[in-house]
């Protein structure tokens, strides 16, 4: 680090404690929070929702809304406080000193606004001495800074003629317009796909290592604190529950909590050769015999073009691009199958197709020994309800209108077809399996937490008593920390009922853990497939390399 | 200054406005549903009227034993019981038509989201026509069709109105589809009713049913428009509209009474019923609660 010996730090937070006013009752949001940032480093803040860690970094750049007020503490930038509500000065030193990077890249820019335009008037307000002419320069400078390909073209490109990485680095640029001390990035990279996620913290990593800005970076994700951070920060119900080099925090992490954040990372095994299965997972077929086992489920030659957006007449003329492009899959009975790929890479699609919520115009899926046709024509073939699925935000997959109670007892009614007051054995059992108390049926589902939220799909799914599940993505709207628990149930309540999963993920250690055979799927074609071991530790394909690669290396054994 | 004006005119009603509108109301209830317990003379039994005291001015003392004290129309009935029993009328209509707009436009709505394609185009093309063209002219069109009649006129109403409900509904019916929980409904193969009125309806209702309140304002006006044509109720069962075109022919001769007081009556519900609608829709209406 380059903070010399003499220095005051670059930011101190002392003591810092706000709460929020609310109508009801004042609630505390932040107790006691003390940190120091030095010249040219990267302070991670990590915890989960709730944690008050976006909260801290509205605080310091001072975009708290006037309900939350500061009860303890000081913040001092360069050696003044700051940060204070009655500090009209603070927006000055905001813009110029301090400035900010979101999560949601789209959001952050405005749609009606070329880039170049965008980045043109941040210099111009943080620097009214430049002319318009040096404030262009400055912005396809900075454009060539962060690595957008091809700056003089593309300045005059809209935000949505960009990908969402390119999007994040020009945010990334109009971050660093004013040429600040300090960047707070918050979850800068969450929206994004693994290899693009590790193109822009190389990115952040670089602009530090050049011109010495500052970063805290506010995050859940320990994958991101290990690529970059210097020193990570560790909240929890607005408490600092540890802080530290990250390498230290990283590998002898003193707080319980820490430790349970870290160990609920899943990671990633790709030792050659490798070792025979352990014991305990009978029931998973050993890689070779997958092939001989008979498929519970097939889809072949599943093609499925973008559909127009809109209301039109006739059908559009021209096709856009292919979602799917002749897909053929294969799932093993009583397995687990995974499904890897990136965002819009095909795989909720194809998910989607095979459980009957979405139709092809091409293909055919076969579940035991009946065939469906996939297309509009056979979309009463009944091919709908033959499979449950299990969705990615739990906060929107159950009816926010219905009890607990109400929504299983459905299942269990209309899915597994049991008369009208029958269903309460079958909800017990299962609600105390999946280890929801009983008390929970009364509740709506905003009165639950999201894994309460999660474990009522999972029963919900299999309470329909279903031969397949399909889980789309179902723990990566969760916290960390619940996510394990989440697929151990899901692992175990499947294999104990004998029912066949596909699982869909962008997570690749996940994967790797829970299923025996994968697909890689990319631009809506199957790029890779294999048995499990060998797709992580042999395949030669490079796209499965390069996803393999994009994980952190710490999280890599 | 400037924050005066915005808070003024700016804001929905709140403290003495609100509360003053909400009395009233509530009066106007309360008088239209006592209207033949308090009322002095049934207007609509003619053997009550006594026609040579027509175009009495307010105040005089008729031959029931009591004053006319808003005077008596062209025909010689009470102006105060006139008002009363308009009120009736108005309400009955108003509320009536608005109620059964809203249930079919809800429905409408959430059909055209939930099964989109054809029914969506169907639907919401009929939708635009609608409201296209002005809600006056639409309610006229109806009633010439239709014929004379109070239920006729409810018709009339439902048939000008129901498009509102169902742009509105539509609009959030379809960020509902496309949530997990209605696909999870489908791969319980609920019958497709239960879908919609079980999982759609109740989750897209909620800024639709913002609007009943302010359409009971709106059908009050066009009722009372159409009655003022001589398009609506019939002429011996008047409504507050039919009661001021009434008086409307008197007005040149100085009888002001008659049109006058069932007028400001109009208008002291309508605007009674909107300032409390207004408030209910900010109070259901998440969106707005902030402001």
């Amino acid at each position: 680090m380059t903070l010399e010996p003499a220095d005051i730090p670059l930011l101190e937070v002392k003591n810092l404690g706000l709460r929020y006013l609310s109508a009801s009752s004042p609630a505390p949001i932040l107790h006691d929070v003390s940190f120091e940032l030095g010249r040219g480093e990267i302070l991670g803040i990590i915890g989960e929702s709730g944690a008050g860690k976006s909260t801290l970094g509205n605080a310091i750049i001072g975009l708290l809304a006037p309900e939350f007020q500061r009860t303890t503490g000081t913040i001092q930038f360069d050696g003044k406080a700051v940060g204070a509500a009655d500090d009209s000065g603070s927006s000055n030193v905001r813009g110029r000193r301090i400035s900010a990077i979101f999560q949601d890249h789209t959001a952050s820019l405005d749609p009606l606004m070329s880039v170049g335009a965008q980045l043109e008037e941040t210099i111009l307000a943080t620097n009214e001495t430049l002319s318009r002419r040096d404030a262009r320069a400055r912005a396809l400078e900075l454009m060539a800074r962060v690595g957008i390909p091809e700056p003089d073209r593309r300045y005059r490109d809209y935000p949505h003629q960009f990908s969402g990485g390119q999007r994040q680095r020009v945010v990334i640029a109009i971050a660093l317009a004013g040429s600040p001390d300090i960047i707070i990035a918050d979850e800068p990279t969450s929206a994004l796909d693994a290899t693009v996620q590790k193109q822009i913290l190389g990115l952040l990593r670089n602009l530090v290592e050049e011109t010495h800005v500052s970063i805290i970076l506010v995050t859940h994700d320990m994958g991101v604190i290990s690529e970059i951070a210097d020193r990570v920060l560790v909240m929890r119900n607005g408490r600092v529950v540890e802080q530290g080099v990250t390498s230290t925090i990283l590998e002898a992490p003193r707080n319980a909590y820490t430790r349970g954040l870290l160990a609920a990372v899943p990671r990633l095994r790709i030792s050659k050769p490798v070792p025979e299965k352990k014991t305990g997972r009978a029931r998973t077929a050993p890689s070779s015999d997958c092939d001989h086992k008979s498929p519970t489920v097939t889809a072949e030659g599943v093609s499925k073009a973008f559909s127009p957006q809109g209301l039109h007449w006739r059908p559009h003329q021209g096709t856009i691009g292919f979602a799917l492009r002749d897909v053929n899959i294969q799932i093993a009975r009583g397995a687990i199958t995974g499904i890897v790929g990136e965002s819009g890479s095909g795989k909720t699609t194809i998910g989607r197709i095979v459980a009957g919520l979405d139709t092809a115009p091409a293909g055919k899926v076969t579940i035991g020994d009946n065939a469906f046709d996939v297309s509009q024509n056979g979309r009463r073939t009944g091919l709908l309800g033959r499979v449950q699925m299990i969705f990615q935000d739990p906060a929107v997959s159950l009816n926010p209108r219905m009890t607990i109670a109400e929504t299983l007892r459905e299942s269990i009614r209309f899915g597994a077809g049991l008369a009208p007051g029958e269903e309460r054995p079958d909800m017990m059992a299962m609600m105390d399996r999946l280890g929801l108390a009983r008390s929970l049926g009364d509740r709506h589902p905003h009165q639950l937490s999201g894994g309460q939220k999660q474990r009522v799909a999972i029963a919900r799914a299999l309470l329909a008593r279903p031969e397949i599940v399909i889980a789309d993505e179902p723990t990566s709207a969760l916290d960390v920390s619940v996510q394990a628990e989440i697929v151990q149930l899901l692992k175990e309540s499947i294999t104990e009922r004998n029912i066949s999963m596909i699982f869909i993920s962008h997570d690749l250690a996940l994967v790797q853990d829970l299923c025996s055979a994968v697909y890689i799927f990319r631009d809506g074609r199957v790029e890779d497939s294999g048995p499990s071991d060998f797709i992580f530790s042999q395949s030669r394909n490079p796209y499965t390399r390069s996803l393999i690669d994009a994980r952190p290396h710490r999280f890599t054994h | 200054m400037k924050a005066e004006i915005i808070r003024v005119l700016g804001k929905p009603p709140y403290g003495p406005t609100l509360t003053l509108s909400k009395i009233v109301l509530a009066a106007y209830v309360l008088l239209a549903l006592a209207a033949p317990a308090i009322a002095p003379q049934n207007p609509y039994d003619p053997l009550q009227i006594y026609g040579w005291e027509a175009s009495s001015p307010p105040g005089t003392t008729g031959s029931g034993g009591y004053i006319y004290l808003l005077g008596t129309d062209g025909l010689g009935r009470d102006i105060v019981s006139s008002i009363l029993y308009g009120l009736r009328i108005s309400l009955l209509v108003s509320i009536t038509s608005a109620a059964i707009a809203a249930l079919i436009g809800l429905t409408a709505g959430v059909s055209a989201a939930y099964f989109g394609k054809w029914v969506d185009v169907a639907i919401m093309r009929l939708v635009d026509l609608q409201l296209s063209l002005p809600t006056i002219l639409v309610a006229l069109i109806a009633i010439v069709t239709l014929g004379p009649g109070i239920d006729r006129i409810i018709l009339a109403l439902i048939i000008a109105q129901w498009a509102t409900y169902a742009r509105v509904v539509r609009g959030v019916a379809l960020s509902e589809t496309g949530k997990s929980y209605i696909d999870a409904a489908r791969l319980m193969r609920l019958p497709t009713s239960r879908i919609i009125f079980r999982h759609l309806l109740p989750n897209s209702i909620a800024p639709a049913v913002t609007l009943i309140p302010i359409e009971v304002g709106h059908a009050v006006a066009l009722e009372a428009t159409l009655s003022f044509l001589g398009l609506g109720v019939p002429i011996d069962k008047p409504s507050l509209g039919a009661t001021v075109a009434n008086g409307f022919q008197y007005l040149l001769t100085g009888q002001y009474w008659i049109s006058l007081f069932p007028g400001l009556a109009l208008v002291g519900l309508i605007a009674s019923i909107n300032l409390v609608g207004e408030d209910v829709r900010r109070r259901l209406d998440p969106r707005s609660r902030s402001i």
